[in-house]
């Protein structure tokens, strides 16, 4: 039972960063029905400027994290205006082949940078502590508590706000959203900073736990994209439902089954899960 | 094509006459080729759809475009986004809103998505005069509605116009839509083909024929 738990607890931290990954690349392809393979990347470089700004300006790990917060939300806008917003009218493949190029950019230009080595990020947040019987690095905890956190700033922001209104608004009916007078502009920039900054977040509070290097966002993306198929795309409780699913999953499979199947749990996943239900979780519609 | 302040206009057509190109384009969701639209003195042609509604030119689509998974309160909320600042103007706006159409008021924490297709177009007008239009297009607002609602509708229409909405109505319904108006357009094919006041079109030979089938 102790097993159990623990593995339940390990599961869920996973989780929480599977779902603020997964919850940027949902709300991107609802609002503006893009496929933002390169999602992965700027959470990649979202680690980067992290450990970047803590080792070379010595700042504190959560002042890093804001900072790199600013600095990928930044980014993400600045690939919407710069290559996804002229190609607005353009068919849907090409937005995909503009993500590819965005994504194999990035990675060459973390290389050049940072270069190809493995790099640790260390925090002061590697102590262990007991509840419950439960053996849990304060990182995992952090996690957990900081994922809620941000979750529940986003459910006021999206729910509680006029602006936030409107990026679900605009996910429902694109033209009804112009009809009553919102700018698609505002919108489509404040969707790409929003998951520009979750994608940041995520990999600040992962990496502590995990190795930084410049491929590092291939699989946490491969991942995201396999949770929003099964949420359903464009669902945010889809996002945050599959999230915690796959995180769970995996922890489990890698705990009963074998730690070599570890990645392949998402896919396998995908596979149960479409085939049971074929439109996702929560299919259709932003909620 | 002119509407004059104060005025309920009815633009007449059959299907791809052309009166929702029309439509589009005076709210910017399509981009003119040719030609010039102007409102209160000023060219809003090629301007973005969200200065048109800042402006006063609101429209209530074809088709609704409602946000299904919001609330009927939410989708009456997103209607005044452009005067969001002003939440007490706004706030003043609901009761004005649920005494044209009551049954909203009752249906206040549905789903959009969940009222019928006569609801559904009652929240997507009010939904519209929460954006307090000075020209208030209506795209066929009688489709696919029972005739004792589309009555209803337009007597709702009709007393918008007279506490002094200006409104220029599409619509396939001529007799309806001509008992209510000051004057008329007919297109055919994006072309005026006849113009003139409401009695003189309810009267027009061709028109009887062609839309009123007597």
């Amino acid at each position: 039972m102790d097993l159990f738990l623990q593995q339940l607890l390990n599961g869920l931290s996973t989780g929480s960063v599977y779902t603020l990954v997964a919850l940027g690349l949902t709300m991107v392809f609802g609002v503006l029905h893009i496929p933002n393979f390169a999602h992965g990347a700027f959470y990649m470089i979202g680690a980067y400027v992290t450990l970047t700004v803590m080792t070379i300006l010595g700042l504190h790990y959560w002042v890093a994290m804001i900072f790199s917060v600013f600095v990928i939300a930044s980014l993400a806008v600045l690939s919407d205006r710069l290559v996804y917003h002229p190609l607005r009218n353009a068919s849907p493949l090409q937005h995909m082949i503009a993500a590819v190029g965005i994504l194999l950019f990035l990675e060459a230009l973390a290389q050049v940078l940072w270069g190809a080595d493995y790099r640790r990020m260390e925090t002061s947040y590697d102590d262990v502590v007991h509840i419950f019987g439960l053996t849990v690095t304060e990182q995992r905890l952090l996690i957990l508590i900081a994922a809620v956190v941000i979750m529940a700033a986003l459910h006021w922001f999206l729910r509680k706000t006029m602006i936030g209104s409107a990026i679900i608004a605009m996910a429902q009916n694109r033209e009804g959203a112009y009809l009553v007078g919102i700018n698609a502009n505002v919108i489509s920039v404040l969707t790409f900073a929003i998951s520009g900054a979750l994608a940041a977040a995520a990999a600040t509070l992962a990496s502590p736990i995990n190795l930084i290097f410049p491929a590092m966002g291939n699989l946490v993306i491969m991942k995201a994209f396999v949770i929003i198929i099964i949420g359903g795309m464009g669902s945010i409780p889809g996002a945050i439902l599959g999230g915690y699913l796959l995180g769970v999953a995996e922890s489990f499979g890698a705990t009963y089954i074998s730690g070599d199947y570890k990645d392949m749990i998402a896919f396998v996943l995908l596979v149960i899960i479409l085939t049971v239900k074929p439109t996702g979780l929560f299919p259709g519609r932003v909620h | 094509m002119e509407v004059k302040r104060g005025e309920l206009v009815v633009l007449l057509g059959a299907n791809g006459a052309g009166k929702s190109t029309i439509f589009r384009t005076i709210s910017g969701l399509t981009k003119p080729s040719y030609g010039e639209i102007t409102f209160l003195d000023k060219k809003i042609s090629g301007w973005s759809p969200n200065r048109i509604v800042m402006l006063g030119v609101v429209q209530c689509a074809e088709g609704r475009k409602l946000f299904p998974g919001m609330t009927v309160f939410e989708n009456l909320k997103m209607g005044g986004f452009v005067h969001r600042q002003n939440k007490r103007e706004l706030k003043a706006l609901f009761p004005y809103v649920f005494d044209l159409f009551p049954i909203l008021r009752e249906k206040k924490d549905q789903p959009a998505g969940s009222l019928s297709g006569g609801q559904q177009q009652m929240l997507a007008i009010a939904r519209a005069l929460m954006a307090k239009p000075k020209l208030l297009l209506l795209d066929e607002p009688s489709l696919g509605l029972a005739p004792l609602i589309v009555k209803q509708l337009f007597d709702i229409i009709q007393r918008i116009n007279q506490e002094g909405t200006t409104v220029l109505l599409a619509e396939q319904n001529a007799s309806a839509a001509l008992k209510i108006a000051d004057r008329g357009y007919v297109i055919e094919s994006g072309e005026i083909v006849i113009e003139g006041s409401s009695e003189t079109l309810l009267n027009h030979d061709q028109i009887r024929k062609a839309y009123i089938g007597a």
